[in-house]
């Protein structure tokens, strides 16, 4: 269908990078197994994950803040939020500044990518990763570890946004435009409020949707990682 | 690294008990939640015990069941249960909690949460072990008005003494002393020679020296007065003469200006300008000799409220205070009565019925009154004169604002002015044949104090009703029936006021569902054992220990009264400020996070005790 399906058997994939790649955080990552699709979501760790950026082409924008935090055993663990700003090579578009609020001057006191992606791939190690719309995230992740270490980024994703996708179809209702936003979306699931547009704000925020998501699940099984992840 | 949880530090910083926190806590303790979503109609927490955890309700609703699934609290945003968050221990050991709506959830680890009471004394009052003590700190810590503390240390003394200094010569005799001090009614006199100070002669001094020495009325003055007494200046500060006092043990202390005699200063116009005038309006009453002249008196009963508000008494007192103004007038109409239809022909007690009886009274309230008069009244022949008596005195309480009570329990009322034989028969009739609603409309005479009059008539009155209550099961059972007719709220949700069963109301009623079910608790449990007592307070602390109710519950129940009449009156102050009637309908808006909690709490004692007496009697 997409890029998801390309992920297919994620495991195998990186079994074969982890044959490939000369020591560095990325083949840290890749040292520790995947969680098993056919695992309880319960016993899985979820890192609930956003990215602000400079824009939406994962080519030519940059990252400028990693928001993150873990989900484990039904619960958001807040000790875990972790929220970074990355230096960007350029100048800030204007655009994105007035979107995120983020400054030239402070974006100049942040750390470079290269220093902030081990951490963030040290906290994704064994875990699930969680974002609303996870392809941005993916696909900008998977390219910061291309330019960074010159192999890209694989494992389990679970996205709120598809969730809610299904959540739509299966109860046969069409979907309006602005319905599938993070914000419209937690308001259906009797969500606080937040200010969108700090990532972690919007880790948390899609964090705390997929624990609705789960929570209002109607099957009766309760659901394996292979069931909310996006492998389609 | 930087940690950008302020969406959740500010939303913990304006719900209490977080907002007791000082900052470098609230910061770090956002890191310290876990979130969980609880889906409507599933318990919280779904496994362990309820007690591993501070549950924090970020959105959604939660209600909290009892043991026999009756309805504790329904909880909102920003209320909290689980690990210490309820005071009652035992009561509440089995609560869990049930999302009545999708719900979010912060929850803090129990040993956070004690981490955070060791580090910050304000936060744990809050998860303090017992209601009670809570209730007792939060009068006391809750930012009063230090305001007369501090005019005590600012007034100069000058502007407490109002009138020229009494003096008289030291050739005086000891009844010419005494005479002009009755004249000038003043309880001590200088005794000057040529302006300049020689002694003082206090009320005292004439009873210990004179009359108890049994001394000449006609030996001097001199030979019993306390020489060169101890002075203060007029720029001197009030605090200073009220150490004075206190050291040397005085009650009286001469004012000066150099050599100049200046005034007296008195221990009452040190109290007086405490709790503003109320022994001054009191003292103004019995000068009176018109209604038209206590109207003015009473009118400042508001500003009197309001003083008291601000000098930072307690509930208790600030009823006494009030209650004092009432029972002067009260009396003073009573003797007008006596003057203008002469003396009474058969002896007779006026007595206060209801708050008035309990020294409860707050800013105006109804009259409850009743005559008790001696058994050899003739109705054909003496019945005028108290019929007359009554009307005077009740129209005169009504112009002063005590409105006639709307259920006719006054003097004026035939049935209520009735000689000690009839009074018995009632209670007889009452006590032994009780029925639902006449106990309802008479128990405003179950709490009965004498105003004026024989007192003898009402002690032998109120040893014949306590003989008879006391451990009278059958008669304290429909009492108990009674106490249990005015239900404190469960609680408050959102902006609501929880009513029993789940109802919501506006705002809510501080004098029913608050106050009159203590005062009822307290009632049957001074009736049961058979005590004098008939102030709220007085009874509690009889009664601890008597059986019915054990010291702790009764320290509880004694807590919540004065944290809710605080409220009242600080209520009414409020309302009296804004130039709007006083009155006892609260809304929730009014209360803060700290004074909704506590009077949460409040409403939980009672309730507690409720049920006790409930089970106790009633099944």
């Amino acid at each position: 269908m997409s890029i998801w399906k390309y992920l297919f058997n994620i495991e195998e994939r990186r079994n074969w990078w982890l044959r490939k790649m000369p020591d560095c955080p990325l083949r840290d990552y890749y040292e520790v197994p995947f969680p098993m699709l056919d695992t309880d979501w319960r016993q899985v760790d979820y890192l609930a994950l956003d990215f602000e950026t400079t824009g939406l082409d994962e080519e030519k924008d940059e990252i400028l803040s990693l928001g993150y935090t873990t989900i484990r055993g039904h619960t958001l663990n807040l000790g875990d939020a972790t929220h970074i700003l990355a230096k960007p090579s350029g100048a800030l578009p204007e655009a994105s500044v007035i979107v995120h609020g983020i400054m030239d001057d402070q974006a100049a006191s942040a750390q470079s990518l290269e220093e902030a992606l081990p951490d963030l791939l040290y906290s994704l190690a064994g875990k699930a990763m969680l974002a609303h719309h996870a392809a941005i995230e993916y696909h900008f992740l998977s390219n910061a570890c291309k330019r960074v270490y010159g192999y890209p980024f694989v494992g389990p994703v679970v996205d709120t946004l598809a969730l809610e996708v299904r959540v739509f179809r299966n109860s046969n209702r069409s979907i309006r435009s602005g319905d599938l936003r993070l914000a419209a979306a937690r308001d259906r699931y009797n969500l606080p409020r937040y200010p969108a547009h700090n990532a972690l704000t919007d880790a948390l925020a899609a964090g705390e949707l997929f624990l609705a998501q789960v929570a209002h699940r109607r099957s009766k099984r309760s659901p394996t990682l292979r069931d909310v992840t996006v492998v389609s | 690294m930087e940690i950008e949880l302020l969406e959740i530090r500010d939303f913990l910083a304006v719900h209490h008990p977080f907002d007791q926190l000082s900052d470098p806590f609230l910061t770090m303790l956002p890191e310290k939640l876990e979130i969980r979503y609880f889906r409507r109609n599933t318990s919280i927490p779904d496994s362990g015990s309820v007690n591993n955890y501070l549950y924090i309700v970020r959105s959604g609703a939660v209600e909290l069941l009892g043991k026999e699934n009756e309805l504790l609290a329904r909880l909102s945003e920003g209320d909290v249960f689980g690990y210490r968050a309820s005071h009652r221990e035992t009561q509440e050991k089995q609560r869990r909690g049930t999302a009545i709506e999708d719900t979010l959830v912060y929850q803090l680890s129990a040993s956070d949460v004690d981490h955070l009471c060791d580090k910050n004394p304000q936060f744990a009052y809050f998860f303090g072990p017992a209601g009670s003590d809570l209730l007792k700190d939060v009068m006391t810590s809750s930012g009063q008005d230090p305001k007369t503390q501090v005019s005590l240390m600012t007034t100069p003394i000058k502007d407490l003494i109002n009138r020229q200094p009494i003096t008289i010569s030291p050739s005086s005799t000891i009844r010419e002393t005494a005479l002009k001090m009755s004249e000038e009614r003043v309880s001590s006199i200088l005794v000057c020679a040529e302006g300049q100070l020689a002694g003082i002669v206090t009320d005292r001094d004439l009873r210990n020296r004179v009359v108890a020495e049994g001394l000449d009325y006609d030996i001097p003055i001199t030979e019993i007065m306390t020489f060169n007494p101890t002075t203060v200046d007029e720029s001197d500060f009030a605090f200073e003469a009220q150490l004075k006092m206190a050291r040397k043990n005085v009650h009286h202390l001469p004012v000066v200006r150099g050599d100049k005699i200046m005034g007296m200063l008195t221990v009452t116009d040190i109290t007086k300008h405490d709790t503003t005038s109320a022994v001054y309006l009191v003292n103004d009453i019995y000068k009176m000799d018109t209604v038209e002249q206590m109207q003015r008196i009473s009118a400042k009963v508001p500003q009197l409220l309001q003083s008291l508000a601000s000098a930072d008494a307690t509930a208790n007192s600030a009823g006494h205070v009030i209650t004092a103004i009432t029972d002067a007038i009260t009396n003073r109409l009573l003797q007008l009565a006596e003057e203008k239809l002469g003396p009474p022909p058969v002896a007779y007690a006026w007595l206060a019925a209801g708050s008035q009886a309990r020294n409860e009274q707050t800013a105006k309230s109804d009259q409850d009154n009743c005559l008790l008069i001696d058994d050899s009244y003739d109705p054909s022949t003496h019945g005028q004169y108290f019929q007359d008596m009554s009307r005077l005195v009740c129209d005169g309480l009504d112009a002063c604002g005590y409105i006639y009570c709307p259920g006719e329990m006054m003097a004026t009322t035939d049935k209520w002015r009735q000689p000690l034989q009839t009074w018995k028969h009632y209670f007889n009739r009452w006590i032994d044949q009780p029925e639902p609603m006449a106990l309802m409309l008479t128990c405003v005479f179950f709490d009965l104090r004498c105003v004026h009059g024989n007192i003898n008539l009402f002690r032998e009155l109120r040893e014949y009703v306590l003989r008879k209550t006391r451990g009278n099961r059958i008669f304290l059972a429909h009492m108990v029936g009674n106490a249990l007719t005015h239900q404190p709220p469960l609680g408050f949700f959102r902006n609501f006021v929880l009513i029993k069963g789940g109802e919501h109301d506006q705002t809510f009623d501080l004098k029913h569902t608050g106050i009159i079910p203590i005062v009822d608790l307290a009632r049957v449990y001074a009736l049961a054992a058979g005590s004098e007592a008939v102030n709220t307070q007085d009874r509690l602390a009889e009664v601890a220990e008597g059986g019915e109710v054990t010291a702790d519950s009764a320290r509880d129940l004694s807590d919540a009264l004065e944290f809710i009449c605080f409220l009242r009156i600080e209520h009414q102050a409020r309302q009296i400020r804004n130039d709007q009637q006083p009155d006892n309908f609260m809304s929730p808006d009014d209360l803060s996070h700290f004074e909704r909690n506590h009077l949460k709490d409040a409403f939980s004692v009672v309730r507690t005790m409720q049920n006790v007496l409930s089970q106790r009697y009633t099944r």
